[in-house]
């Protein structure tokens, strides 16, 4: 049996050995959470910058289709029969009065 | 220090807990998502050579925040007024005559007034001044640099061709709900297709209105609306409306329509009415031409009809070509009722091939006595009359052809040349198809295929039924052809093409009689007559310069069919 005081030291030898695990746990943890913290921070910034990269993004497929749209029409305005006809009227073209057919 | 810990940690939670549950609701549900509709691009319609007859191009919604406006709703309305009118007078190409130019002063005072109402009731968030303006306006309207004012993208149609096939290809315009829908013509009768469907942006955002990636992102694409391949050929269609303008002009008619069809495959090559209407400024035109008469309109066919009445006695047996008409000597009292020749001239002994080349309406009447109710209406019915073509075109009506058990005499007599029966262009046409086809009747379809994105559906005619028998067919046609070549149109027909034909004079009823001076003149025919490329109806509604339809629709048929023997390098020679 152990007396008295050799008991009290063994606690206190515990108590010690204990609390270095504690204050390496926190330790872990808050470098964890630290780490965490950043990287999230990292990720959302990416993803802020994704977001607006979408908008730039949707906004030149939006320009691009319009201006299909535009030479489209602008194709199909130059190329219709009563503008051909309008303009092969204007630079004299005459109906041929002769049709060779094979 | 734990205590302020905790009573900070407890104070961000709670905001955030405020941010989130309840404040949204405060700002509504969709505060920071963008749920938006995206709308749909309406599909085109294509000619046969892959020309957009239809599309469409960029267009805006024009809308004021009355509480952001920079300057007073007075000088704003002034500035906007003039280029928020019709496009008729806004155009830069617009031509505008004295009293266009008070038309339009009227019409920019009125809209300036509209616009200043709008604009001056400041308990609006957000007002509407206009829609699909073209980006011309919307460029102008921008120099102006009001602010308050700002723009919506949309789209409208356009029309390359300007007002070429009209009636055939219909309009959009809103529904009661503001949607673009499909009015008449292909626009009417495909709209469902045209339209496509329109998709949802459902998007979180930022306060920057930039998308929340790791939020609720579910967009749902829009469907583009499918395209349609019509089997209108350009250049057929471009002349016969210019071939038609011009005769309309020169026989003084009060409309005409011109319809070309393939007989063997039913396809419509060319469809065209004038006087007609342009689509993007239909607004200007009376309501009463978006109607297409080539399908719309139900009306007494004249004689005409005669070369129907006559397959359907030979192909019952109750005629040969050769059986004489014994009745044909002069005028026939039938219930009280003459009948007669339309030049009062009469052919005893006629045969049924000379009563076609006479068009007499006595030897009509023998025909139709042999050929009776029962087979009449049969025949007629086989025929496609009385009922829808199944063409592909909204405003298609069936014609009228009362029951069988209400025809007498009388009646059978009066149809056997195209009286007291109404049909509708477009069924006369599917009828000769028939007797060109060596007697296949195959319904007419405007639309040959419908594209979507990657996938293609080919459009098949409705009907395709033995009418008459090819011996028939052959027997009918060679009638037609005398009558092209010793009837009364001999002196406008081609010397060397066979073509098939017959004319047509119908008197119009009105108030119970026939009023002698207004007429529907008409030509059907087909050509090559052997192997026939074509089919076509001439009609002129009430023309003045000459009653009859061999000195008007005859001469504008045969002017046409000129212009197809070369389109379709028909060489000549019989």
């Amino acid at each position: 049996m152990l007396p008295v005081s050799d008991f009290k030291n063994r606690n206190k030898q515990e108590k010690k050995h204990t609390g270095g695990v504690k204050v390496k746990l926190m330790v872990v943890i808050s470098a964890a959470a630290t780490l965490l913290f950043f990287t999230q921070l990292v990720f959302a910034n990416g993803l802020a910058t994704d977001g607006q990269k979408i908008a730039q993004i949707e906004d030149e497929i939006q320009k691009l289709e319009s201006e299909n749209t535009i030479l489209r029409v602008e194709i199909s305005k130059k190329s219709s029969l009563s503008s051909l006809s309008k303009k092969a009227q204007e630079d004299g073209f005459k109906k041929p009065s002769l049709v060779i057919t094979p | 220090m734990q205590i302020i810990f905790f009573i900070v940690a407890a104070v961000i939670i709670f905001r955030l807990f405020y941010w989130q549950f309840l404040a949204k609701n405060s700002f509504g549900a969709d505060a920071f998502l963008k749920d938006t509709e995206i709308p749909a691009s309406r599909g085109e319609i294509l000619a046969s050579d892959g020309f957009p007859l239809v599309t469409n191009q960029e267009s805006f919604l024009i809308y004021a925040k009355p509480h952001e406006l920079g300057k007073n709703p007075q000088e704003i309305a002034q500035n906007l007024a003039p280029f928020l009118i019709s496009e008729k007078f806004t155009t830069d190409s617009a031509r505008l005559s004295d009293s266009d130019r008070e038309q339009m002063k009227n019409e920019v005072e009125f809209k300036e007034k509209d616009i200043k109402n709008k604009l001056s009731d400041k308990n609006l968030f957000w007002v509407q001044l206009a829609r699909k303006v073209t980006l011309e306006t919307k460029k102008k309207v921008e120099e102006k640099k009001i602010s308050g004012i700002g723009f919506v993208q949309d789209e409208k149609r356009f029309y390359p061709e300007a007002s070429m096939a009209a009636q055939l290809l219909g309009f959009v315009a809103f529904d009661k709900v503001g949607r673009d829908t499909g009015y008449f013509g292909l626009e009417g009768f495909w709209d469902r297709k045209l339209r496509g469907k329109s998709g949802r942006l459902g998007q979180e955002q930022d306060p920057l209105g930039l998308p929340i990636l790791v939020g609720q992102y579910r967009p749902i694409q829009p469907k583009q609306g499918s395209s349609l391949h019509v089997s209108i050929e350009r250049e057929i269609q471009f002349m016969v409306e210019d071939k038609l303008r011009k005769a309309v002009e020169k026989y003084g008619a009060k409309d005409g329509t011109v319809i070309v069809a393939d007989p063997k495959s039913g396809k419509i090559l060319a469809m065209a009415t004038i006087p007609t209407y342009d689509p993007a400024l239909r607004g200007e035109f009376d309501e009463s031409l978006y109607k297409n008469p080539a399908v719309a309109d139900t009306y007494e066919p004249g004689s005409i009809f005669k070369p129907i009445v006559m397959a359907a006695a030979l192909d019952t047996k109750s005629v040969e070509p050769n059986t004489k008409c014994n009745v044909c000597s002069g005028p026939r009292q039938v219930a009280g009722f003459e009948i007669s020749t339309w030049n009062k001239k009469y052919h005893p002994d006629s045969t049924m091939t000379e009563v076609i080349q006479n068009s007499d309406n006595v030897g009509m009447t023998f025909v139709a006595e042999k050929l009776g109710v029962k087979n009449f209406f049969s025949y007629v019915e086989k025929f496609g009359f009385g009922q829808k073509t199944g063409i592909d075109l909204q405003e298609e009506s069936t014609g009228v052809l009362r029951p069988d058990e209400e025809w007498k005499q009388i009646d059978l007599f009066t149809a056997s040349f195209g009286q007291g029966i109404a049909v509708t262009p477009i069924q006369l046409v599917q009828a000769m198809s028939a007797i060109a086809n060596h007697g296949l009747l195959v319904s007419p379809k405007v639309v040959e295929k419908v594209k979507d994105n990657g996938s293609e559906e080919e459009i098949k005619p409705e009907r395709e039924i033995q009418v008459i028998s090819p011996e028939t067919a052959l027997q009918v046609t060679e009638m037609m052809v005398n009558a092209v070549e010793y009837g009364e149109a001999r002196f406008v027909a081609p010397k060397d093409y066979r073509v098939a034909g017959k004319t047509g004079t119908a008197q119009i009823p009105i108030s119970g009689h026939y009023d002698p001076n207004k007429t529907i003149a008409s030509f059907i025919g087909f050509a090559p007559a052997d192997d026939p490329k074509f089919v076509m109806l001439v009609r002129f509604t009430q023309p003045s310069s000459s009653p009859f339809g061999s000195e008007t629709a005859a001469p504008t048929f045969f002017e046409i069919a000129k212009e197809l023997f070369i389109h379709f390098g028909i060489p000549s020679g019989k």
